[in-house]
């Protein structure tokens, strides 16, 4: 009961906290954790792509490294902690809408900032093979990601710098587990999201996507599926495997170590 | 005042306060006296031989001939073969280490004032650090600044051609640094990878080529050491990423830090040695000469623990002011700390040659 008031309290704290794009995998359902109870840490990336629309649509991609500690308990529960850097690049961010605005260039890139992710599952076995799970993940970025352009308005020469701010996503998901001989475990369900940035143009120039005005720029669709495999690999580490898709796949690895 | 300042270091060197002699750390049995000064038929062997001959065996049996020629009434009534622990004892008594001692005076304040240094600022810092920090996240600081100073576990492997440690200490980091959080924590030494840290150094490395101590040497701050061993500070100084941080105080404000975080960890030890020797500065010296001694010579085991059963600890005891991680291994596998305290009782003649007092 008091395990349950735990959990309970670090989903609503990863609630109302908030956190990454792409934070990171799902991974399996089943928690990696001894069932004793101890720590697992992880290295991992993920190539996350996704469309966020501000009226268009944009393609947004990154590619997200992170280190994980996690701990967990009884087969059950797990929470888990991660660091992460991303880089980011949207396309068309700086396309322009009308004949007035002609900038050098159309994609907005930035280089890596650091993300901060917790996250944390819950899993109850349907017997030896067969599970069900549930986790919540959030992240948020620590850095403004920054981009400048520059071009002519009118004929008359600009620069402007976008700065993408407050970027964040949580994630609510079901898995199903399955777990095959030689302790592999392959898991698929759909996941529900939402995640946001704040696209902020200094200074703003008409006619162009994201940098005509402070705009909000949301993920077009909220839910996907994911899928991936789970395998010991032996002396305590394991790899995960995992793609997910919404609006595009997305698709991520990780080496997981259980003490 | 140069010439003068010259001589008084010439004199130390050469010995002049206690006249030439090498000391031998009191074998089993024993009792403790003050320094034993072995000469030969009582001409003092010169401080030139104690320095190219350091770590000269003296056995108490050459010792008991010495003084059966001076007189020794006690000894002369017992005949040489007649001993009944003289067999028990031959081959422990073989043990016995020395190391050459001309600067005894300078070491002795250098010990005083490391020792003033540990009391009045190093422990009550580190007991508030104690207070404050928890256990689990102590080990953790202390984990990653091991891990850090990986380049000199690397390079001493590396240059006492020992490519297996290498290997392992190269694994070691990559798992720590990348599953151990940047090296907080330790999964290398986990039962399932077993890569134990490599117990080794530079001073080591050049003691394994056949190099020899040298003179004992107290460094302030430091703590014992000798010309050879001292290699590993200097060493370490240009491989311990650490020194590399900037600006300088930065560095030497981690220096500081790592000090505190790792005396905070084995308080007591320092004390309890202190407590069971009646000279602390011989206890120390001896436990210095027998440790780095048996360090050589553990070489190519590195399956088995750290030399004389004196495992993490046993740095620390030694250098109370000097952290343990750049030279030992630290893991979520501790040496238990009874096992440093049972040392650390030990009078200080059987920590000194590493061997249990005979019941």
């Amino acid at each position: 009961m008091r395990t349950i008031a735990v959990f309970a309290a670090v989903l609503s704290a990863l609630s109302c906290f908030g956190t990454a794009v792409a934070g990171g995998m799902f991974g399996p359902p089943q928690p990696v954790s001894r069932d004793a109870g101890g720590l697992h840490t992880a290295v991992g990336y993920i190539h996350y792509a996704d469309i966020f629309k501000d009226g268009a649509d944009h393609v947004i991609r990154q590619n997200h490294i992170y280190s994980q500690a996690g701990y967990g308990a009884h087969d059950r529960w797990e929470i888990y902690g991660r660091v992460s850097m991303s880089d980011l690049r949207i396309s068309d961010a700086f396309r322009s809408a009308n004949d007035a605005a002609v900038p050098s260039r159309s994609d907005f890139e930035d280089r890596w900032k650091f993300f901060g992710t917790l996250g944390g599952k819950g899993y109850y076995p349907f017997g030896s093979c067969l599970g069900m799970g549930i986790f919540v993940q959030a992240s948020y970025a620590f850095g403004d990601f920054k981009d400048g352009v520059s071009g002519t308005l009118n004929g008359a020469p600009f620069a402007t710098e976008l700065k993408l701010k407050d970027i964040w996503d949580i994630n609510f998901g079901i898995g199903l587990q399955w777990t095959v001989p030689r302790g592999v475990r392959l898991y698929a369900g759909p996941f529900a999201y939402y995640a946001e940035a704040k696209a902020s143009p200094s200074p703003a120039v008409r006619g162009l996507a994201l940098a005509s005005e402070d705009v909000l720029i949301r993920n077009k669709t909220s839910a996907g599926g994911f899928a991936g495999v789970d395998i010991p690999i032996g002396k305590g580490f394991r790899l995960n495997l995992e793609t997910r898709y919404s609006e595009r796949f997305s698709l991520g690895s990780a080496i997981v170590f259980v003490y | 005042m140069k010439a003068s300042v010259y001589i008084i270091f010439a004199l130390l060197f050469l010995g002049c306060a206690h006249g030439n002699q090498a000391v031998v750390a009191d074998g089993p049995g024993a009792e403790w006296n003050p320094p034993v000064f072995l000469t030969a038929a009582g001409v003092a062997p010169s401080a030139f031989e104690s320095l190219l001959r350091p770590g000269v065996l003296h056995s108490e049996k050459d010792s008991g001939k010495e003084q059966a020629e001076t007189g020794d009434e006690y000894l002369e009534d017992v005949p040489a073969g007649d001993d009944e622990y003289a067999e028990e004892f031959k081959g422990e008594e073989e043990e016995e280490i020395t190391i050459a001692d001309p600067l005894e005076p300078l070491n002795r304040a250098m010990f005083h004032f490391n020792d003033r240094l540990y009391f009045w600022v190093l422990k009550p810092v580190a007991e508030g650090y104690n207070k404050v920090v928890p256990e689990d996240a102590r080990i953790s600081v202390r984990n990653f600044f091991s891990n850090l100073a990986y380049p000199i576990r690397l390079a001493s492997c590396l240059l006492q051609a020992d490519f297996r440690g290498a290997a392992t200490e190269t694994g070691r980091f990559v798992v720590n640094t990348v599953w151990g959080i940047g090296g907080l924590l330790d999964p290398a030494s986990g039962k399932d990878l077993d890569l134990k840290m490599q117990n080794v150094d530079l001073g080591q490395t050049l003691g394994t080529y056949g190099v020899g101590h040298g003179v004992y040497i107290v460094w302030p701050f430091i703590g014992p050491s000798s010309p050879r061993d001292s290699v590993d500070i200097v060493g370490g100084y240009f491989l311990y990423p650490v020194y590399y941080l900037e600006p300088w105080y930065a560095a030497w404000g981690a220096r500081a830090y790592e000090s505190v975080n790792d005396t905070s960890l084995r308080i007591g030890d320092y004390e309890s040695l202190k407590e069971a020797a009646i000279d602390p500065y011989i206890a120390l010296r001896n436990a210095y000469a027998q440790y780095r001694r048996k360090l050589v010579e553990s070489r190519g085991k590195t399956d088995e623990p750290p030399p004389g059963g004196v495992r993490a600890g046993a740095e620390g005891i030694i250098n109370p002011g000097m952290p343990a991680p750049r030279r030992m291994q630290i893991s979520w596998e501790l040496a238990p700390e009874a096992e440093v305290n049972r040392v650390a009782r030990m009078p200080a003649s059987d920590t000194a040659s590493g061997k249990e007092k005979r019941p």
